[in-house]
């Protein structure tokens, strides 16, 4: 039988509506009348808030014209009168543009205009019929994710200007297209009943016929039809209780560079308050001390005001920290800092200790934060991707407990929904119907506003809220606080469940490797912080001035560099340029710290255990070469927190010996028969202390991949399950062979090539140490690209032990469930572990994240070269180390974690003397030293001991100490202190006690 | 010309998200690879005409911009 398809060419009724809807938006503007006096000039914006104003001077602005060029801001001027005929009426500033700009009338801060909203109230600013209009235009709109595709479509470097216009409008049509926003949006969503989409459809259509689109009679009975017919149908029942928060994710980063954020944080902001006149019962949520610090630095007038809208409690400042950032990468102490300085200038600015973290857009996030946030005065934490953007697995907690390494809890939320939304009924609906904690979580969260650039909750999102308690169908929606709505459905909730481990994020798996001097330089600088502060801590305690706001400013500044679009590499590529500036601006200036403790000092070990590992100084008679620069090895004896002479690697002449063919060397050392493969690779490396093997047959040990990666438009942040499909072959320029050797050490050198990039890998044997470090030189010149290297190790063995900063995390090594399956690439810290029962083999690495999880083969990831959002990134040249450590016992008996803090953190020469009271308590107290600091408040040395090997025990002072809290709040006075597994304390001493 | 394109005009394009790259300039034509945002952007020819405006500003050459836009493999489906 034949098939014919229904095609139906007339008009539904439905698109008849919709047709009619948009004649009925056309009539919002009841007259508008151009403002023609305007003037323009160009800029480019060069600093926060400083603009080179080379490309001319004032010129006029028409109707017609172009404005903005690439890079640029523009500043618009100019005067206009108001028609005698708006008088007596709102009268609004309309100017549609792609552009976001910020608006003073008469001098005063007006209002905001964006692709976004597109108009601003004038009357509050009216003093007379005459105004002047001051504008700073910026054309950095977010490139993607918009609620409108079309709008997108408008976007570019170069703006045609539409005008300015005085406008009056009609408010009963404005009321009634939201009114038809609004049930448009219910009749088309998949969320609600579809016979009350039936009667929407048949009744909307019906309201619709009382107008005139002419001369437009007819719409107060068309409003009133709504009203009594729609509005009043109770015959449909929703359920539900969701509780909304205005709030605006705001990119400090991303398609924009830092300087721009201040803008864009400022015009947000205006918004919000200006939004908040109008609608009193707006709450709005903003996170990041250093957003605040700019804008009472940069808009003094606003900050003012904005301090009253906190008062008033409509405006919020939430989530602790300093920005938002990365939480995989960053150390414990950064993550304990980012908390510490966001909270001092809470505390400072507001009066107010934040108690959540509200990270909505991170990328999955550590185990460890349970307990800095804690311990940071933070019991709530906020967090959105695991709920909408894993792309495996459906994260089963909304509102719940999350229980973190050291078995401290938070309260969490994992809102349903995406932290952008517009505040529409399918997505209020939309999140309750996700919200999985129905039973047991309260209300669930659901936050409404536009962002990544900024800009957040508009008038329409508000008309959407006054109506939603007048439609039966909608869930119950209450406008509250981000604390309101944690205290009120999570403080002291007995039935929340527990998720105990990280929240690991199915997404953004390349994040741990895109952009590998980023993270070099983050990994290199939280360590030289750690030396500068311990230095001079050390002097203070003898009395010397402590450059308490130096070092301040230069965490500060790397903290901002952790931004979760920063760190992780997703950025275009003046972003990396600002940051790669940053890191070498604090690198001089703690070079400049340091450097007069140097002059003529001997080493100065700053662990606080003795030093064993192979450590290389570099000296310029030095004959080996390493990070291209000249050095010798030593074994440096060194005792915790002192000074001393490190002994050369002990020699030991014949200690080595190579035999083999050309495919493969055999090599025999006090710790090794090792047979290399000319590709670098081992096929076996015997332990002759253990007698045992470590390479697993017919697996690749040390072996370098090099994939194709294709993961699509998230470039930069993704890596697919499938990045071993096809791997692009290595060509060998120079096999295998052995390039230097003397009584102490060995190197083993292969050359490989690609078509563009060159790639050295140097192989370290050692006389005195079962190390084997292995050296990349890489000039890396790729297009979508993933290099890894893998270790096929004959470890019976299903879980590897990843160091994460602050004790290790367990991770499967199974695919048995398809939780294990997605975590196929994780993050860890300095090192990870494979052993059974009596060994093991360790990988420590100075500057890498991302580990890979397959089969048999685990391998650190290396170098990518992906071109979105920077067609630039990671190409250039690169010196990767890393060492391969066997051992006997686990990780936690063979020290795997010491020798990977000795691999991180340089001996340096310092002539400084640790108080002998504090370096006999601390020496190898098992507890690692994280930090020695004063206190912020000036009095004190603050200590920060962590325990990462998962023991308890005690620890004993002769005098008594603080204990405090991370914020270095005291809590109370002992001398001995107890730690559990993975604790991290804070104590201070009084210096007086160390002389 | 190329290292005018190199070092004033693209650090500007890039901080929009785009990218250019001077491929050749002969005869008065001006021959640009446009990546990135700029691969998909519709309205180039209003950037093009500036860099044709800058470079008469800056260098007093006038020039004619052929644009070649390279559209990441993602963003290549038609």
């Amino acid at each position: 039988m034949a098939h014919v398809k229904v095609v139906r060419r007339s008009m539904r009724p439905e698109e008849w509506t919709d047709l009619r809807f948009v004649w009925l938006q056309r009539g919002i503007y009841k007259d508008k009348t151009e403002i023609t006096d305007l003037e323009i000039r160009d800029a480019r914006q060069v600093a926060e808030n400083t603009y080179d104003f080379c490309y001319g001077g004032w010129r006029k602005l028409s109707k017609g014209d172009l404005y903005f060029t690439p890079d640029g801001t523009c500043f618009i001027r100019g005067h206009a009168r108001v028609p005698e005929a708006y008088k007596g009426q709102e009268i609004y500033l309309v100017l549609h543009t792609a552009a976001e700009m910020i608006v003073k009338i008469n001098g005063k801060y007006a209002g905001g205009i964006d692709p976004n909203r597109e108009r601003i109230l004038l009357n509050p600013f009216l003093t007379s019929d005459d105004l002047t209009i001051e504008i700073e235009a910026y054309n950095r709109s977010k490139p993607d994710d918009e609620r409108n595709p079309a709008a997108a479509d408008s976007r570019g470097c170069r703006q045609i200007f539409e005008g300015a216009y005085f406008a009056v409008i009609r408010q009963n049509v404005q009321s009634l297209v939201y009114d038809y926003t609004l049930f448009l949006d219910i009749a088309k969503s998949d969320y609600f009943n579809e016979d009350y989409q039936k009667f929407l459809n048949r009744e909307l259509s019906k309201a619709l016929d009382f107008i005139d689109f002419d001369t437009w009679e007819g719409v107060d009975e068309a409003a009133d039809y709504v009203r009594r017919v729609i509005y009043g149908n109770t015959d449909f029942h929703g359920s539900g209780n969701v509780a909304v928060v205005g709030h605006s994710h705001l990119d400090i980063a991303y398609y924009w560079r830092r300087i721009h954020a201040v803008q864009k944080n400022a015009r947000t902001v205006l918004i919000q308050m200006r939004l908040m006149d109008r609608y009193p019962e707006l709450r709005y949520t903003h996170t990041s001390a250093y957003t605040y610090e700019t804008l009472e630095k940069y808009y003094p007038d606003l900050f003012a005001e904005l301090k009253e809208k906190i008062a008033s409690g409509q405006f919020e400042p939430v989530g602790a920290m300093y920005v938002e950032p990365d939480c995989n990468i960053p150390a414990a102490e950064s993550l304990i800092r980012q908390c510490l300085y966001g909270q001092q200038y809470f505390r400072k600015a507001f009066g107010k200790t934040i108690d959540n973290a509200w990270l909505p857009d991170v990328f999955g996030n550590s185990w460890i934060l349970p307990q800095i946030l804690k311990k940071s005065g933070v019991d709530y934490f906020v967090s959105n991707k695991m709920s909408t953007w894993n792309d495996t697995n459906r994260f089963p907690h909304n509102n719940f407990i999350w229980k973190g390494i050291d078995g401290t809890e938070v309260y969490a939320c994992v809102p349903p929904t995406h932290f952008i939304s517009w505040n529409m009924p399918s997505q209020i609906q939309e999140n309750w119907e996700a919200y999985q904690d129905k039973e047991t979580g309260g209300q669930t969260l659901s936050m409404f506003g536009y962002g990544d650039g900024g800009s957040g909750v508009t008038e329409e999102m508000m008309e959407m809220y006054r109506r939603f308690d007048r439609v039966s169908v909608m869930p119950k929606v209450e406008m509250t606080g981000g604390a309101e709505f944690l205290h009120r459905n999570l403080k002291d909730n007995n039935d929340l469940a527990v998720w105990d481990g990280e929240l690991y994020l199915e997404m953004h798996r390349g994040t741990f490797t895109t952009k590998s001097a980023l993270k070099k330089a983050n990994r290199d600088l939280e360590y030289k912080l750690r030396e500068a502060e311990l230095l001079c801590a050390a002097d203070f305690c003898g009395g010397a001035d402590y450059p308490a706001q130096e070092l301040r400013e230069l965490y500060k500044k790397l903290l901002l560099n952790q931004f979760h679009d920063i760190l992780p590499g997703s950025h275009i590529h003046p972003v990396y340029e600002d940051a790669m500036r940053d890191y070498a601006d604090i690198a001089d200036r703690l070079d400049a710290i340091l450097a007069p403790y140097a002059q003529e000092a001997p080493y100065f070990n700053s662990l606080n255990f003795t030093r064993t590992f192979p450590t290389f100084l570099e000296e310029e008679s030095g004959e080996i070469v390493r990070h291209g620069k000249r050095g010798r090895w030593a074994i440096p004896q060194i005792p915790g927190l002192s000074a001393g002479v490190p002994l050369d690697a002990p020699g030991l002449p014949g200690w080595i010996s190579v035999s083999g063919e050309a495919e493969t060397l055999c090599v025999e050392t006090p710790y090794y028969r090792a047979h290399l493969e000319k590709d670098g690779s081992f096929s076996s490396l015997t332990d002759l202390g253990l007698d045992r093997e470590w390479v697993k047959k017919g697996c690749g040990f040390n072996r370098l991949h090099i994939y194709a990666d294709h993961p699509g438009m998230y470039d930069a942040w993704d890596i697919l399950p499938n990045y071993k499909d096809v791997e692009i072959p290595l060509a060998i320029a120079e096999p295998l062979h052995l390039s230097r050797q003397d009584d102490s050490s060995a190197e083993f050198t292969v050359s490989f090539r690609t078509e563009r990039s060159a790639w050295k890998m140097v192989i370290r044997f050692f006389a005195a140490s079962p190390a084997i470090e292995v050296e990349n030189i890489v000039d890396w010149d790729e297009k979508h690209r993933l290099a890894k290297v893998n270790f096929g190790a004959d470890v019976l063995t299903r879980e590897m032990l990843c160091d994460t900063s602050a004790g290790f995390i367990r991770r499967s090594l199974t695919k048995n469930t398809s939780w294990e399956q997605a975590r196929f690439e994780c993050c860890h810290h300095k090192w990870f572990d494979l052993s059974e029962s009596g060994a093991g083999i360790a990988v420590i690495n100075e500057g890498k994240y991302g580990v890979g999880l397959e089969g048999d083969e685990v391998s650190l990831s290396l170098l990518r070269a992906t071109i979105r959002p920077d067609i630039t990134s990671d190409m250039g040249h690169h010196d990767i180390c890393y060492v391969i450590l066997p051992h006997s016992g686990n990780a936690v008996e063979a020290g795997v974690n010491r020798a990977a803090f000795e691999y991180n953190v340089p001996l340096r020469r310092a002539g400084v003397k640790i108080p002998q009271v504090l370096a006999d308590v601390l020496d190898d107290c098992g507890l690692f030293l994280q930090a020695m600091k004063r206190s912020e408040e000036g009095t004190k040395i603050v200590l920060r001991l962590s325990e990462q090997d998962g023991a308890r025990g005690k620890i004993s002072f002769p005098f008594p100490v603080t204990v405090m809290n991370m914020l270095e709040d005291p809590e109370g006075e002992t001398q001995t202190v107890s730690f559990t597994p993975f604790e991290i304390l804070t104590l201070g001493i009084d210096p007086a006690r160390l002389s | 010309m190329e290292e005018y394109i190199r070092t004033v005009l693209a650090p500007r394009i890039s901080g929009d998200g785009g990218w250019v790259e001077y491929v050749s300039y002969e005869n008065q034509k001006l021959t640009l690879v446009f990546r990135g945002e700029c691969s998909k952007c519709i309205i180039l020819n209003r950037c093009t005409d500036w860099i044709a405006q800058m470079i008469r500003n800056d260098l007093g050459e006038d020039v004619t911009v052929v644009p070649i836009r390279k559209k990441p493999y993602f963003w290549d489906n038609h």
